[in-house]
């Protein structure tokens, strides 16, 4: 495989997911560095070049430009049935929660980015219950799973939901949403912390 | 019945969701707790302020027995008194310096705490409840005041956790944690033996009480496209 190229901004919940994997596959790939905040870089005529919506993260992969983090875990997850499983209804479900994080999901994300770049605050508007019942969502999901001894958001193993879902939980303090309110959650991103290669990123804890 | 006794005493949370060796935050009435279980399987509920800077101990993790602090490590052992300072390994730090620990009492499934040193014991031998090992279900936070849920879940006046016997089948045990004047946990547990479908059931169930709750207080939660 030609070296792998990834446009990553540091502070960015979305790079992080493709960082995340990448440190769970155990594969290196160059950083290109996208100053965001407050550079701008990502409306730069360089970058749109690369990422014509000016979507980060990007990796460039065999040579190939995949622009946004469902994207960019789908193609690393390739031929890996482990993280992407084979069968159709577990394919399927994949697909559901992956389309969920690059969706409803946005609403925490968007929390998150106003909180943290653009000093909004914690009263309730239509984005934060947004935000707030998507996390609700994920959460209901998972107590569901637990009940029938599941611990991940698909099968029996973690897969690419997991990886998808995972940086906007555990970031969900940064725009003023406590775990405590969130109990599977909290015990998802224990297990998420858990699996060989986990690496954190600014805002999640690093117990050392 | 009456399971929070004389009163002071209030379900933090499912014990089934504190792993041992695991910290976690619960607010009750407003006041801000740790709770952690060491590795003896023994809880723990502390105020949660650093005795070093104020900063939340719930964010910490457990090393050794001990509650370590995220901030700068500093260790608290199970009485709450400081027994690691990682910027002075070999100071024995003194004994004033202490997190404050809260009565705990585990039992039916749920971790309680006294709310005072005034409240009386916990009454364990409530035969309603004890007759039975109680299979946890989920805990789902409410954004709705406390006093409305548990009227509409038929508690008993004035309490906090109760058998119910209405609107599902079956024995449930639902305790509630006032967090705020505006917001609860509702815990909800089955008794054995319970069949998963039932308990699917149950969770459900749970979540239909917080939706009603909910919009009963003015607050809609409804995922969906935003800008
Ligand atoms: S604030 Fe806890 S160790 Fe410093």
């Amino acid at each position: 495989m030609s070296a792998l190229v990834l446009y990553d901004d540091e502070l960015d919940e979305d790079c992080y997911r493709a960082r995340l994997f990448l440190s769970f596959l155990g594969l290196q790939a160059r950083r290109v560095v996208v100053d965001v905040v407050p550079g701008g870089e990502q409306d730069s005529a360089a970058f749109r070049a690369v990422s014509p919506a000016g979507v980060l993260p990007v990796l460039r992969i065999e040579g190939q430009a995949v622009c946004g983090a469902e994207a960019v875990l789908l193609a690393l997850a390739h031929g890996r049935a482990e993280w992407l499983p084979e069968g159709a209804v577990d394919f399927a479900r994949v697909a559901h929660w992956l389309q969920f994080a690059g969706g409803p999901l946005r609403a925490a994300v968007l929390m998150r980015r106003a909180s943290l770049f653009a000093g909004a605050g914690d009263e309730q508007s239509a984005r934060r219950r947004a935000a707030v019942a998507a996390l609700r969502i994920v959460e209901d999901h998972l107590a569901h799973r637990r009940l029938d001894g599941g611990l991940w958001v698909v099968g029996e193993g973690p897969t690419v939901a997991d990886i998808a879902l995972f940086p906007t939980v555990a970031l969900c303090r940064d725009w003023g949403e406590e775990h405590s309110a969130y109990p599977a959650l909290r015990r998802w991103v224990r297990a998420v912390r858990a699996l060989p290669g986990f690496v954190t990123m600014p805002g999640i804890p690093d117990y050392g | 019945m009456s399971v929070t006794g004389d009163g002071g005493w209030y379900p933090l949370m499912l014990s089934a969701d504190l792993e041992p060796g695991t910290a976690a935050g619960s607010t009750m009435l407003g006041r801000d707790l740790a709770v952690w279980r060491d590795g003896l399987g023994q809880a723990h509920v502390w105020d949660d302020r650093c005795p070093h800077r104020g900063m939340r101990l719930s964010l910490g993790f457990v090393r050794e027995g001990a509650l370590a602090c995220l901030y700068h490590g500093w260790r608290f052992g199970a009485d709450g008194r400081c027994v690691h300072i990682p910027a002075h390994p070999d100071l024995s730090p003194p004994g004033t310096i202490r997190a404050a620990p809260l009565r705990v009492a585990e039992c039916w499934g749920l971790i309680w705490a006294a709310a005072t040193d005034e409240s009386g014991t916990l009454p364990e031998d409530d035969p309603a409840l004890a007759a039975v090992p109680w299979v946890p279900v989920r805990s789902l936070r409410i954004e709705a005041p406390w006093q409305g849920v548990a009227g509409a879940i038929g508690l008993p006046e004035g309490e906090l956790a109760a058998v119910l016997d209405r609107d599902v089948d079956g024995r449930v045990l639902a305790a509630l944690l006032p967090v705020g004047e505006g917001a609860c946990m509702l815990h909800l547990l089955a008794a054995e033996p319970a069949e998963v479908a039932r308990l699917h059931d149950l969770a459900d169930w749970g979540q239909d009480v917080r939706a009603r709750a909910e919009e009963r207080a003015g607050q809609v939660f409804l995922s969906g496209a935003v800008a």
